[in-house]
């Protein structure tokens, strides 16, 4: 995963959300058709792109989808 | 995948092939459209409101169940209930759960729940006892929702999670754990035999199949204690369970005879050169014979579409020693060389059945592919060359789901053999007329037994064609017509020289001051054309003459299937008086009543005469 862009691309398709940049800062609580359970089903898959383990609290503590990439990327 | 609102009617045929991942990502779409709008273009699309519930967080089966209905052509509008509070949600009449009206409530349950109740440390007789308040809290849930539920209650069995028994050190209690623990599921799955509202979901064989029970982390971090590959799997049983109680269970599997039902190629390897026992592959279809005759035991209707001269087909069938299968156990055998498409319209023509009622097997990609963009309504099972994989493969989709069996099914093969008889004999006489005066034909048309219930129901869920209304109902509906007494609920039974075709056909009617209101007439699509039908409106409208109504309505709601009777009303007498969003709507005065036809006899308790 190199940028913010195709981050919010596999988000976007794997849960069906047309995702653009501006969506990075919003309050995940705002963003429409969001489910912080989604986010469950979307451990396996970062981790797949990744090649290692993510820390689901921190993941769950995120609250946006750029706080999300920080983790993911950090 | 693009999916939206507009193309909903063709996401089924989207969803044929995916893969499990595939399908998930199609559910996520598909669950952010909104029902509503689905239904505001196409208002025809038929809905299932499935209430989910259970101990933990469970919101995480919506995208799944949402694929999974649309396979069938369902779609879901789901009503989650929030965390941890299925039993209230359960247990009171004003709940969310239960203003939702759903088709189906779905509670699904975890090992969490009873761990949360015994202290720590603790022993397998703490967990005994926690499952038995657990048990007893169940039956109670089960019964509050037979009171006030709107529609059937699934519950899944608990799954043990290693972590439990490998926290106990020596195996005397690892094996009373595990004892008390498969007590408590099967007495949970015995709960179906006393509460027709419930089914019960085993998930011990999902499990067997390597879906892991919870993903550790999901399990403590997000209180989500079922694993998402399970969830998935319990929306596959979901949907078919779903899928039955709107009429869409399958009826027909079709099979592919070279490579599918044995092994080579008929024309090259002979009569007794095929393979179906004996070596590694003929003991490989010979497993998969086993599990179709297994299957056509219990009313699916087989059938043979096979590539081939007609002659050698036979033969195997007749002479091969080593064949599990039968033609007896078959409806049909074709085996030509056109198109298999054909053919498969063709065999649903004779057995009076839709072709969207198939499931049809192959090991061939080429025909599975042809069949499935020429008939998209068929259910394709891919086979390949691996005949160890044909039973998993045919069996991955439960396509064939019925809630119970009724005596009816048990003898499908063999009345469908009947009415290819009764269809060579008709090929002897000169006209339908005489056809008909042969046949020897006995209408009885009577109040049904307690233990006919079934079958009643099951007329109204796997009959499309001859349904004036589509009204679907479940045992328990059938059971609560029978106990009002202002409901005229009647089977029809017919017997004819070819042999007894049980109940095949059903009214339900109630009376409302002086007028009959016929809210739905059936028959099986096996016996149309007989002049039944005819024969039990004349009974019915002299019932009501004769218990003194002044007039029987009627009402021909269409749908996609029936369109053949909607002339039935107007055939028999009866006035058109309205037509509505809900369909058109009939009068009969009751002043003018037509004979019965003069080529059968009418019996029972309302077909009088006297018996």
């Amino acid at each position: 995963m190199t940028s913010l862009d195709e981050f919010l691309a596999l988000v976007g398709d794997q849960l069906g959300l047309p995702l653009t940049t501006e969506d990075a800062d919003t309050p995940l609580d705002d963003l429409i058709g969001w489910d912080s359970v989604q986010l469950l089903g979307l451990l396996p898959v970062l981790e797949e792109r990744g090649g290692r383990a993510l820390s689901l609290p921190a993941i769950l503590e995120a609250d946006s989808l750029g706080r999300l990439y920080d983790v993911v990327t950090a | 995948m693009e999916l939206t609102a507009r193309d909903y009617p063709e996401v089924r045929h989207r969803l044929r092939d995916l893969s499990e991942a595939d399908l998930l990502r199609a559910g996520h779409r598909l669950a952010r459209l909104d029902p509503d709008e689905v239904l505001r273009l196409h208002p025809a699309t038929p809905v299932v409101t499935i209430a989910i519930t259970g101990h933990g967080t469970v919101a995480g089966i919506v995208p799944s169940l949402t694929a999974e209905l649309a396979r069938h052509g369902l779609l879901l509008r789901p009503h989650v209930t929030d965390f941890g509070v299925h039993v209230v949600e359960l247990a009171d009449p004003g709940s969310g759960l239960h203003r939702s009206r759903a088709d189906l409530a779905l509670c699904l349950l975890d090992a969490t729940a009873v761990f949360e109740e015994v202290p720590v440390p603790w022993t397998p007789a703490d967990v005994a006892r926690a499952l038995e308040n657990r048990l007893r809290l169940l039956e109670k849930l089960v019964a509050r929702y037979t009171e006030v539920g709107a529609g059937g209650l699934v519950l899944t069995t608990l799954p043990l999670p290693r972590v439990f028994p490998a926290q106990l050190v020596d195996h005397r209690s690892k094996a009373e754990l595990g004892a008390r623990w498969r007590e408590f599921n099967a007495a949970l799955l015995r709960l179906t035999e006393r509460h027709p509202v419930l089914t019960v979901l085993d998930l011990d064989p999902l499990v067997a199949e390597g879906i892991p029970v919870a993903d550790p982390r999901a399990d403590v971090y997000a209180r989500a204690h079922l694993s998402p590959g399970l969830l998935a799997a319990v929306a596959r049983e979901v949907g078919h369970l779903a899928a039955h109680r709107a009429g869409r269970s399958r009826k027909v599997l079709v099979l592919d005879l070279d490579g599918t039902v044995w092994g080579g190629v008929l024309g090259d390897d002979g009569v007794h050169g095929v393979e179906v026992a004996g070596g590694y592959r003929g003991e490989a279809f010979r497993a998969f014979q086993r599990v179709v005759k297994q299957l056509g035991s219990q009313g699916v209707l087989l059938a043979a579409v096979s590539k081939n001269d007609r002659e050698p087909v036979e033969r195997v069938f007749a002479e091969h020693t080593g064949m599990t299968l039968r033609a007896d156990d078959l409806v049909r055998i074709t085996a030509n060389w056109r198109p298999k498409p054909d053919n498969l319209v063709e065999l649903a023509e004779a057995l009076a059945l839709d072709v969207d009622s198939f499931v049809f097997a192959d090991d061939s990609a080429y025909e599975c592919g042809l069949v499935a963009r020429r008939l998209p309504g068929v259910a394709v099972v891919r086979l390949d060359a691996d005949p160890a994989l044909h039973v998993p493969r045919l069996l991955r989709d439960g396509w064939f789901g019925a809630a119970e069996l009724t005596a009816a099914d048990r003898g499908r093969v063999a009345r469908y053999r009947e009415e290819a008889r009764r269809q060579d004999f008709l090929a002897g006489v000169d006209s339908i007329a005489d056809y008909l005066r042969e046949l020897d034909l006995t209408v009885d048309v009577s109040a049904p037994a307690d233990h006919e219930v079934p079958r009643l129901s099951q007329l109204t869920l796997r009959t499309n064609q001859f349904n004036l209304t589509t009204t679907r109902l479940q045992p328990a509906d059938v059971r609560a017509l029978l106990a009002d007494p202002t409901a005229l609920t009647l089977a029809v039974r017919a017997t004819d020289r070819f042999g007894d075709n049980g109940i095949v056909g059903a009214v339900f009617a109630r009376r409302v001051d002086d007028v009959l209101h016929l809210d739905n007439l059936l028959l099986s699509c096996r016996v149309f054309g007989r002049g039944i039908e005819e024969a039990v409106l004349t009974t019915v409208l002299r019932h009501a003459r004769d218990t003194g109504l002044t007039a029987v309505l009627g009402r021909y709601r269409p749908s996609a299937k029936n369109a053949k009777v909607a002339d039935l009303y107007p055939r028999s007498g009866f006035t058109e008086i309205g037509r509505d969003a809900d369909g058109t709507a009939f009068r009969h005065d009751l002043t003018d009543l037509a004979d019965p036809p003069a080529h059968l006899t009418l019996t029972g308790t309302l077909g009088g005469p006297p018996s």
